[in-house]
This record gives structure tokens, C-alpha cells and sequence, in this order.
């Protein structure tokens, strides 16, 4: 066991190490120059030039890539250009939403997805069933951004319930910067549920014909007894699986939906970075997502084994 | 129509407001958030061009100049309009006194000779006005003087523009680049911000108004709100939703086909006539264009009409207009239009593509981005007439900082799509410089550039320009397209609000 996490372990370094080299070749080789956004259009290829010198951007790439490498192994991911502070910085700032945003849409999608989808694989065939099959398709297929425009036109625009964007402003109470989370999250959860619904009633369809729930029944146990304890409990691995997965999904999949909120999460701040060319901070975020999702990763390998005992052998 | 009589009628409300101040002062207080379309790029208004540094920017930071009615020249902490020597190679500028930072300093002439000096080692506008200034000296502790190598006319406008904005910082702060400590002598100041959040400026306690009345940008400055907020909304449906939600005092830059949407929501629409001029950039070094009878055929070949309709749906929003300035500005003139055809030319197009000795085989690249969806819708409709007229058309759509970046090479591209407000003093617009991208240097060119910029005379000036125009019209080293209007949408109880290209909000007050 202690093997198996060391190699683990090792892999993530691996991986890591890929998207640092990956992440740097491919911000600098894209076309744009956030010297030429910073200084703005009526700027002269002079000014230009003079801006890239004094950011260093006009150094080898061996050598930019070299200084990169040698301040992350120091936990420095350099400073941003645009917002005058360390990348580090930046993304502390901008991880409260997203983290929350993060969690509540798992938990809507969870709440929703898994009694839903156990429900139409105890009810396999029946109206319910069809109908949440459905729903989940249909739900699969909408994007993020546009349910989310759609909550805004509803709920913020014509109820007045919500703001239609932002995260609240100076001096906003955590609970205010909450409720700016409600619309986004639902957005994103509704649309989350939909792969957790198929996957929780495909799991449960599998283990639900199995011998030793056959067996439990013939026992005279109680229906839910059957359902709840035996066949879940056998269905729940790959049920973890997706929910870890859609976890690590969502911290991208907000990255569209906080644009549309104006939401100052990691997402926009990525898209921003994007958008302007801050490479540290394009090269930072990125890092922590692809961490984030190495670590997702990890944690379910490490579920797998506390739950399956064939993966300990 | 009825959209123009409500939006006249909004004007006129907007208005009154203003007069009736000079009855009852309106009450302080209060908050106001500002929707803009993103995070400004840096709060230093000498290091970028950004209309978005100069909005938010022009409430924490002062110049000595800046424009008042009519984009006239009109002192802001300078005391007085400048002294000009007999040979216009001497400006001396008095300044005002006991003018105050935000950090409680006083301003005095070292601060202005400091921030001037920065400005020229900074800013784009700045380096422009450094090479015609020989040296920038204090006086006193009220009075500076600027000598220039040769009359430079535009000299005071640059010194007054919000954008590469000669700003003056404490002197201590001077040797900054970048900038960290936004200290100004605005009339708010830098509170807090939250990137990609909020910009938070408050009223500046210490802050000295000119006195009299308001005058567009300049004369008095009155703080009436405690706090302004500039809350960056970047996708512009959230933006139009927002206003119709009355979640902004005032949303900028919203896509004209939202009006009608706005109209029917809690914050009304407001037009700004005429606000800009979309621009057809030509690449004179290098390529198709540096051939003079190539972009004679792209000029006569292009038809505006149909271009500003794509781009813009109603007349309400845009203007069939080949002169560089509109109606109502003092460059405004006819000179060289004939060459500007609303439903473009085609037979003459061909002809000189023709006389060009053209074959069709290199294509014409369009360099152009969907940042601002009027450029993209323009740029397809350019496509059909120039390949009618017989060109090749290669259209390049990248995103903004792929354009910012590839229109500095002019190996790759032929014509870049911008647009700019009108600027109050031509010499301000990039392409009257030698080195911005399209690169138009020739003599005919340099010859009226340089009579204009030498002339301090407004009136001669206007005349000169027509000089001006008239070898742009000749040389086509750009295709103004016409003129288009900007939408907002402000709240019905905020006043005091002057429509302008850079929205401020002194002098703004929220009614009870």
C-alpha cells in the first residue's frame, strides 16, 4: 500500500512537471504581447519594445523559462504584469469564490444527481425514470454560461431576487458574498448533475441485478435495506469516481460562468489573463488548476483504496 | 426618431439638473457603482492609452490642462492658459496654489517639473511632446516653463488629454515605473481595489476646486458623492442586464442593439452623438497598400453605407460622414470628400486596380478581431465590395491582443480595424505620427503636418487642416468609415452626469 502511494506521489511530480514545461511553451508561443495591451492602441512599437525589455519578456526563452522554474520550486510564480502584485497574491484573492462556488455546485449536483439517478435505476423503465433520463440529457447538453444567463434574465432581472453580477462590493458581509454564489452555482450544478445522475443510475442498474442483492432479497429484507445499504454501497466506487472528477471539472467549468457573473474567482481571473497576455499569472493559475485536479485525483486513488480491498491487493 | 426625441429628451433632463444647481446646491452623499467593461489594465495614466485607465483614472489624478466646452483648452491646476514667447518656443504656466495630494502634501513647481520630466520617459504621448521639448524648468514655486526645439502647437493638448495623461504625482513618487503609490490632487481618491472586483474612490477632503461654474472637464469640480465604484463587468449581455436591473448607476459601453431592452428597464438609455469613427488602418510600408493607386482602389471601392448598417443596424446610431471630425467640432470640414462614396464605387476600383497592374493573385489582408463585433460586422462587408471591385480578400480574425501585437509587424497585414473617439486636437490621433502601425510618412504629409502644428492661431489652425485632410483624402493612408454613437445607460436619479467620450462623475449627485 505504501508502495502504491509513493508511486502516486511520484506520478504527480511527473505530471506537475509536464505542465510547467507545457503551460510556459504555450503561453509564449501564442500571438499577442501584454506589453502591447498594457500600453494601450495609440502605442508605438518603440514604446512596445521598451515595455517587453523592462518586463524581461525580451530575454531568451531558455533563460525566461529557466528564472520560471527556479521561483516555483520556491512556491514564487512571479508578479503579474497588469495587477501589480504576486501571482500568489492574486490567486488567494480570487480563490474564495471559486472555492465556494466549487462546493455548492457539487453539493446541488449531488443532492440532485444521486437519489435521482438511484431512484430511475431502482425504477428502471417507469415514467420517473424516463423523465430524469431525459431531464439529464437535456441538462447535459445546455451550457453553463447560457443556463446561467437564462437565471439572470429570471431571477435577477425580472424577480430582482439576486444582483446579476459581481461579488459584492466594499465592506460586503461573507453572507452577501455568498448570495452572490446562489445563481452561478445552480447553473453550474444543474448542469453538473446531469453526468452524476447517469452515472449513479448506470452503477446502480449494474449492482441491482447482481447475485448477492438477489440473495439479500430472498433474505425478506426491507426494499431501501436492499437498496441503501447493499447495492449503493457496491454502486458508490465509480459513483465517487465522476463526483471527484466533475469536482476537478467545475474549477474550469467556472471559469465561463464566472465571466458571465462577474465573478472575481480564479476562472475570470484566468480568462482575463488570457485576454491581456499576463503570462505569470496564465502560467500560475494553470498550475494550480492542473494541481488541483492531480490532487482530486490522488485523494479518489487514495478512496479506492480505504473502499475497495481488491485495490489494496 | 422617437428613439432620438426620448434620447434629446433625456439630454434636456440631464440638463436642467445642472442650471438648477445654480439654485439649489444639491445635497452630498451617497454611492454610486459605475459598470465598465473590464479591469483597467494599470491605474498609472502615463503608462497606457486606454480609454478605460483615463475613465477611472481622471477622478484620482489632475493635469494642468484639460478640455472644457466645445473641446476648448481650459486651465485645471494651472492658474492661467499658458504664456507663449513671441518665437511659440516658450510656454510659461502659472500654477495654482495651495493645491493638495492625497497624502497632504502641498503642490508646488518641483512636483509638476518631476511629473512632466516622467511623462516624457513614460508615456506615448509624452515621448511625442519630448521631441520637440528642449527643457522643462521651475520658475518659482508657481510657475514652470517649457522650451521647445520648434513651435509645437498641440503642446497644450497633449498636457490636457486623460489618456498618456500628463498627470501631476508628488515628486518623491516621480521616479516610479511603474507606478505604486496612486497619489493625486483629484477630487477622489484611491480608497480600495479589488482586481477584477471593484475600484472604490472616495471623496477627497482636501481637495481645492476651481472656482465658478462646471465646464465639461474643466472649471469647478464639485464632490458631491462620497464614493464612486467602478465595478468591471466584461461580458456585455451581463452589463445590459445589469442596467436593466438597475443594478449600475451608470453601465458603459453597451451594444446599441440593446436600447431598446434598456429602455424598458430601471436605467435609461443614454446616446453619445457623435462618439467615434470606425477606422480602416492601411498598411503604407509594406505590402498591397504601400502601392498608393492600391489604397486609391480600397477608398473608392468601400461603400460606408452598407458597412455602418451591418455594423450599427439603425441611423440612429451611425452617420454617413467622410470628414474627420463631425459637425460641432472646430476641425469639422469638406476638403478631399469627394473621394468618400456612402455606396462605394466600383467601376472606379477596378479601373485603378487595373492601372495598378493588381492580378488578383496576392490577397488584401484584413486584419481584424470580434473584441468589438462592429469591426468583424464591417470587415464582411468590406470583404464582398472589395472582391466585387476585384481584389482577393484574406480576412484575419484574431482576438484583440493577437491584433495589438501582429499590427506592429507590417509584414502581416494589409488593413487593421480600430476606432477612436473623436479626439479634441487632431494631432493627438496615431496616425498623424510617423511610427504608429500604417506608418504613413511622406512628404505631402509632413509638409501640412508640420504648417499645422506650427500654428498657435485656433482659427488659422482650423484653416490648415484642411490642408490636412485633403492629403489624407489624397494619399488614403486610412478609410474613416464615419461616425458612431456610444449607448450607456445611467439611472434616472443620478444627475448632473455631462455626456462625454470618458464618463466622470464629479459634479454627478444622486436625487432623493
Amino acid at each position: 500500500m505504501l508502495r502504491t502511494i509513493f508511486n502516486r506521489l511520484l506520478g504527480m511530480i511527473v505530471v506537475m512537471a509536464l505542465v510547467v514545461t507545457i503551460v510556459f511553451v504555450i503561453v509564449r508561443v501564442t500571438p499577442g504581447d501584454p506589453a502591447a495591451v498594457m500600453l494601450g492602441p495609440d502605442a508605438t512599437a518603440a514604446d512596445v519594445a521598451a515595455l517587453r525589455s523592462r518586463l524581461g519578456l525580451d530575454q531568451p526563452m531558455v533563460v525566461q523559462f529557466g528564472r520560471y522554474v527556479l521561483g516555483v520550486v520556491q512556491g514564487d510564480f512571479g508578479q503579474s504584469i497588469f495587477l501589480n502584485q504576486p501571482v500568489t497574491t492574486a490567486l488567494a484573492q480570487r480563490a474564495e469564490p471559486t472555492f465556494f462556488l466549487t462546493v455548492f455546485s457539487l453539493l446541488i449536483a449531488t443532492v440532485i444527481a444521486l437519489p435521482v439517478g438511484i431512484l430511475s435505476a431502482y425504477k428502471r423503465g417507469s415514467t420517473f425514470d424516463q423523465v430524469a433520463t431525459t431531464l439529464a440529457m437535456f441538462a447535459a447538453s445546455v451550457p453553463s454560461f447560457w443556463l446561467g444567463l437564462l437565471f439572470i434574465q429570471f431571477f435577477a432581472v425580472k424577480l430582482g431576487w439576486f444582483d446579476t453580477s459581481g461579488y459584492g462590493g466594499p465592506g460586503a458581509s461573507f453572507l452577501e458574498r455568498l448570495n452572490h454564489l446562489v445563481l452561478p452555482a445552480l447553473a453550474l450544478g444543474l448542469v453538473s448533475s446531469a453526468l452524476i445522475t447517469r452515472f449513479a443510475r448506470a452503477s446502480m442498474l449494474d449492482v441491482l441485478n447482481d447475485d448477492y442483492v438477489r440473495t439479500a432479497r430472498s433474505k425478506g429484507m426491507s426494499e431501501w435495506r436492499v437498496v441503501l445499504k447493499h447495492a449503493l454501497k457496491n454502486a458508490l466506487i465509480p459513483i465517487l469516481t465522476v463526483i471527484g472528477l466533475t469536482a476537478a471539472l467545475l474549477i474550469s467549468g467556472a471559469v465561463v460562468t464566472e465571466t458571465v457573473f462577474s465573478l472575481p474567482g480564479v476562472g475570470s481571473l484566468v480568462v482575463s489573463a488570457v485576454l491581456r497576455r499576463d503570462y505569470p499569472v496564465i502560467q500560475g493559475a494553470l498550475l494550480v488548476i492542473a494541481g488541483l485536479y492531480v490532487l482530486v485525483n490522488f485523494a479518489i486513488d487514495m478512496l479506492y483504496l480505504a473502499i475497495d480491498p481488491r485495490v489494496r491487493a | 426618431m422617437r428613439r432620438l426625441l426620448s434620447v434629446a429628451a433625456l439630454l434636456a433632463a440631464m440638463t436642467l439638473p445642472a442650471v438648477q444647481g445654480a439654485w439649489a446646491e444639491p445635497v452630498k452623499g451617497g454611492v454610486i457603482d459605475v459598470a465598465t467593461v473590464g479591469e483597467p489594465p494599470t491605474l498609472d495614466p502615463m503608462a497606457s492609452t486606454a480609454d478605460l485607465v483615463g475613465i477611472v483614472t481622471q477622478h484620482i489624478f489632475e493635469t494642468l490642462y484639460t478640455f472644457g466646452k466645445d473641446w476648448s483648452i481650459t486651465p485645471l491646476l494651472a492658474a492661467d492658459l499658458p504664456g507663449i514667447s513671441g518665437d511659440g518656443l516658450t510656454y510659461t504656466i502659472p500654477l495654482r496654489t495651495g493645491i493638495k495630494f492625497h497624502d497632504g502634501s502641498d503642490m508646488d513647481s518641483a512636483d509638476v517639473v518631476a511629473s512632466l520630466q516622467r511623462w516624457e520617459k513614460v508615456a506615448t504621448r509624452g515621448k511625442q511632446a519630448a521631441e520637440v521639448i528642449s527643457s522643462i524648468e521651475a520658475v518659482d514655486a508657481s510657475t514652470i516653463k517649457i522650451v521647445l526645439k520648434k513651435p509645437y502647437a498641440p503642446l497644450v493638448s497633449l498636457l490636457a488629454f486623460n489618456n498618456a495623461a500628463a498627470i501631476i504625482i508628488p515628486s518623491e513618487n516621480a521616479g516610479e515605473d511603474p507606478l505604486t503609490k496612486f497619489i493625486g490632487t483629484g477630487p477622489y481618491l484611491l480608497k480600495d481595489r479589488k482586481p477584477d472586483q471593484f475600484i472604490q474612490l472616495a471623496r477627497f477632503d482636501g481637495y481645492k476646486s476651481r472656482e465658478g461654474e462646471p465646464n465639461v472637464y474643466g472649471g469647478a469640480r464639485k464632490q458631491y458623492l462620497d464614493e464612486i465604484r467602478f465595478v468591471p463587468v466584461p461580458d456585455p449581455n451581463t452589463r445590459v442586464e445589469g442596467a436593466v436591473a438597475g443594478q449600475f448607476a451608470y453601465a458603459d459601453a453597451l451594444p446599441v442593439e440593446a436600447y431598446d431592452k434598456i429602455s424598458g428597464g430601471k436605467t435609461k438609455p443614454v446616446i453619445l452623438k457623435p462618439f467615434g469613427w470606425p477606422v480602416f488602418v492601411m498598411n503604407t510600408k509594406e505590402g498591397l497598400n504601400s502601392d498608393i493607386r492600391i489604397r486609391k482602389a480600397v477608398q473608392a471601392a468601400l461603400a460606408p453605407n452598407d458597412m455602418l448598417t451591418a455594423a450599427f443596424g439603425s441611423t440612429d446610431f451611425f452617420t454617413i460622414d467622410g470628414s474627420m471630425y463631425p459637425e460641432g467640432f472646430a476641425w469639422h470640414n469638406k476638403v478631399g470628400t469627394d473621394a468618400y462614396k456612402s455606396d462605394g464605387d466600383t467601376e472606379t476600383a477596378a479601373t485603378l486596380l487595373k492601372e495598378a497592374g493588381y492580378d488578383g493573385s496576392k490577397p488584401l489582408r484584413i486584419l481584424t478581431s470580434r473584441q468589438y463585433e462592429f469591426h468583424y460586422k464591417m470587415a464582411q462587408v468590406a470583404q464582398a465590395y472589395l472582391e466585387q471591385a476585384g481584389f482577393k480578400v484574406q480576412l484575419d480574425v484574431v482576438e484583440w491582443a493577437t491584433l495589438t501585437k501582429n499590427r506592429q509587424d507590417p509584414k502581416l497585414w494589409d488593413i487593421y480595424i480600430t476606432h477612436s473617439p473623436f479626439l479634441p486636437e487632431p494631432s493627438l490621433n496615431g496616425f498623424m505620427s510617423d511610427t504608429t502601425p500604417g506608418w504613413w510618412a511622406t512628404d505631402a504629409k509632413h509638409k501640412v503636418v508640420e504648417a499645422f502644428n506650427a500654428e498657435s492661431d485656433p482659427a488659422k489652425r482650423a484653416k490648415l487642416y484642411e490642408d490636412v485632410q485633403k492629403v489624407i483624402y489624397e494619399e488614403a493612408p486610412i478609410y474613416k468609415v464615419g461616425d458612431f454613437n456610444a449607448l450607456a445607460a445611467q439611472a434616472p436619479n443620478l444627475q448632473g452626469m455631462t455626456p462625454s467620450p470618458w464618463p466622470f462623475f464629479w459634479n454627478a449627485y444622486l436625487e432623493k
